[in-house]
């Protein structure tokens, strides 16, 4: 029946009791020390139906340099696997794709979206950043993020100004981000329209391999971002806030998806061949973004609104809530909805036409194709003892893809070429 | 200086010593004495207001025995949550620490077990009392903040583990303030404290331990000079039934008094509130008290 840590007990009483007679601040300092960490930890679930499963395992550590300056570090372990739609068109007759790679094929059962299935990867992200407070009105902060997955590696560098105003109601931020990708896809990066080397069609492995280097270029790809953000954040009330953005990035280098292709269809919807996607080298996009947000007598509501557009003509508008309630001072629930809509890149095309001439760009990825997809979550979280708290959040998303006005020709309008994509997030995170 | 209460108690009494000023008034169920090392009478007699005032002014705020005071709305609250200010969020979070450090042991909410124990005569309470008081003490549920707090309806909180020992600090400190190079030894029934150290050249203030087995009679006289301590001990206050003495100090993990605590357990400290705490804890650890103080490199005394 020994008390824990009984030595330091008289010491930590002297300590403890200094704060209710209020002088002696500077031995109370030393103890205020365990507050300065924040540690979150989660692991994440994302599972779409027959497609693509994420588990993702997140840690961040918040640390206070005193009152003016804060570090966070954020780690993120993911792990993916499962299939991903590759782009080609549904058929009435089974269809064989070669892997990426150029090693091995995969085949796609009559009527199925063509999925390829060599999705696999373990990513890893890891951020930084540092926030100061400068003076009473004036704040910075700078960052840096790196993230590496097999086939891609990230580095970018972020920082921002923020400016307050008006007692503090008014808050005007200025911030920025460079980062720069680079991409070596598996089995090299595909020519552009080229056509996918079937191993099928070749009487020896060595015609087959000369076809599949032809289709291929050496090397890696490089991406750059660069992203400019202002925003103003202005109290209204006592209870209501609002906040508006505007945000433009400017990305140029690789941004075609090296593992996606077209399908190429004749006049009875019949596929001819394969053809590898090809986008443009440069995206500019604005997007503006409209949020409020109030507390009420037992919880937290937001409401808000945005909308992208860039030069590939895809434009979006998100609305999104969120709804806290709290049960206790202990217990809260929280419920989010998400509606999106987008509109088709302008070289979005679910097939390609024999015959016809070949576009300058074109791609059948369904994520820059019509679109609406909607978001239902439900998070709960619990506060423990010691400051400590626990969340559960289970979403569930759907994706339904719309064709943007293609006519479907001969087979193809036997076969659901937009099918929805049904996901499920499930997250456990806990903080101390 | 908070002092709402200007109203002085009436039962006030100075008398003039060859050190200075003895000067006594009755709160919180004690005696309460302020040893004054001045000759100024009328110092004394400010001296004194203040210490009643202030005395009084806690008790009114903490007492579990007041109906509508603070504390009583806190505890009738109905499981909402009611807005605190910063001496209770203080208070409340100096508690916590204790619960903590002694592991659970020492717990504000502990009422509902300690009203099953009267001492006064009524005998042992039935274990399935115990269990059913059992079920509404547990300080990890009192969830607060600087602002607020908020607890399970059927919970209530009892400050009557560090109030008065809180009062001593608080009078002590409040006369240093003002009067930082005069020496005041505060004592209320026993809790003391003397932030102002007595000067070298005059004789350290003396005070006087109750024995447990001969209640009028002090049997060990400490001498101090500055600082602080604090008795806990079951000398006026146990059961005794089939030769078993509980004495006054509940267990709440147990339900039931600590066995083979001291019979009182005196400390010196820092402060009172740190003196008391130490007090306290010690005989939480029945007869392993005074290897646990020991262990603290606390001055103690005892008695068994």
């Amino acid at each position: 029946m020994q008390l824990k840590n009984s030595s330091n007990i008289s010491t930590a009483l002297a300590i403890a009791s200094c704060s209710l007679f209020g002088h002696s601040a500077q031995v109370y300092a030393g103890d205020d020390k365990q507050d300065d960490w924040k540690v979150d930890a989660a692991i994440m679930y994302y599972g779409e139906q027959d497609r693509v499963q994420a588990v993702e395992a997140i840690g961040n550590v918040q640390k206070a340099f005193g009152d003016e300056s804060l570090l966070d570090v954020k780690l993120v372990v993911d792990s993916l696997t499962g299939a991903s739609a590759s782009g080609a068109v549904a058929q009435s007759q089974s269809q064989t794709f070669t892997r990426p790679s150029g090693d091995g094929q995969y085949e796609t059962a009559p009527g199925e979206t063509p999925l390829d299935d060599t999705f696999k990867d373990t990513r890893v992200q890891v951020s930084a950043n540092w926030a100061e407070i400068l003076s009473p009105v004036w704040k910075t902060n700078v960052g840096m993020n790196a993230s590496k997955e097999f086939d891609y590696f990230s580095l970018g560098l972020n920082g921002g100004l923020e400016r307050s105003f008006n007692k503090d109601n008014t808050t005007l931020v200025l911030s920025g981000a460079y980062t720069f990708d680079n991409v070596d896809p598996v089995g090299g990066r595909p020519v552009a329209f080229s056509s996918m080397a079937l191993r099928g069609d070749y009487d020896s492995e060595e015609e087959y391999r000369a076809a599949f280097a032809q289709t291929r270029m050496e090397g890696s790809n490089d991406k750059k971002t660069l992203d400019m953000m202002l925003s103003v954040t202005q109290v209204l009330s006592r209870r209501w806030l609002f906040q508006a953005n505007y945000g433009l990035s400017s990305v140029s280098g690789y941004m075609t998806d090296p593992y996606k292709i077209l399908s190429e269809v004749d006049d009875t919807g019949t596929t001819q061949r394969y053809l590898y996607e090809s986008r443009p080298d440069s995206r500019l996009k604005h997007s503006f973004y409209m949020m409020t947000k109030g507390a009420l007598d037992s919880g937290v509501v937001d409401f808000s609104y945005r909308y992208t557009t860039d030069d590939w003509d895809l434009n979006s508008h998100t609305l999104e809530t969120h709804y806290r309630y709290y049960f206790s001072r202990r217990f809260y629930g929280q419920l989010h909805l998400r509606y999106y809509q987008q509109q088709a890149a302008n070289f979005y095309r679910p097939f390609m036409m024999a015959g016809e001439p070949i576009p300058d760009y074109a791609s059948a990825d369904y994520r820059i194709g019509d679109m609406t997809s909607y978001t239902l979550g439900l998070k709960f979280g619990q506060r423990l003892s010691g400051g400590h708290e626990m969340s559960y959040r289970l979403e569930y998303y759907q994706q339904n893809p719309e064709n943007n006005g293609f006519d479907l020709v001969g087979q193809l309008q036997d076969h659901d070429l937009f099918p929805e994509v049904k996901a499920v997030i499930a997250q456990v995170s806990y903080s101390f | 200086m908070s002092i709402q209460e200007k109203r002085v108690p009436s039962d006030l009494a100075l008398s003039h010593r060859s050190w200075g000023h003895s000067g006594s008034f009755r709160a919180m169920a004690s005696p309460c004495e302020l040893l004054i090392n001045s000759e100024d009478e009328s110092l004394a007699r400010e001296m004194m207001a203040i210490a009643a005032c202030e005395a009084a002014r806690i008790e009114k705020k903490f007492s579990r025995f007041i109906e509508g005071n603070p504390l009583w709305r806190l505890n009738h609250a109905g499981g909402k949550a009611s807005a605190i200010d910063a001496e209770t969020a203080n208070l409340l979070q100096f508690a916590r620490q204790c619960y903590r450090l002694s592991d659970g042991r020492f717990d504000i909410s502990a009422g509902p077990l300690m009203a099953l124990w009267r001492f006064d005569g009524g005998g042992i309470p039935a274990a399935a009392d115990i269990k059913q008081a059992k079920v509404l003490v547990d300080f990890s549920l009192v969830d607060f903040d600087y602002y607020q707090l908020q607890f399970p309806s059927g919970m209530c909180l009892d400050f009557g583990g560090i109030a008065k020992e809180y009062a001593v600090d608080r009078v002590a400190y409040l006369l240093a303030e003002q009067w930082p190079t005069i020496s005041v030894l505060v004592n209320f029934g026993g809790d003391i404290a003397c932030p102002v150290s007595k000067e070298a050249d005059t004789p350290p203030w003396q005070v006087g331990i109750e024995n447990p087995q001969r209640l009028d009679s002090a049997v060990a006289l400490l001498e101090i000079r500055q600082g602080a301590l604090a008795t806990s001990g079951d000398t006026r206050r146990f059961i005794e039934k089939d030769g078993q003495r509980f004495g006054h100090i509940i267990d709440p993990k147990t339900g039931y008094p600590v066995v083979k605590a001291p019979r009182s357990v005196t400390v010196l400290g820092p402060n009172c509130v740190t003196a008391g705490m130490l007090a306290t804890m010690a005989m939480l650890q029945g007869e392993h008290a005074e290897a646990f103080l020991s262990e603290q490199e606390v001055e103690f005394k005892c008695f068994r």
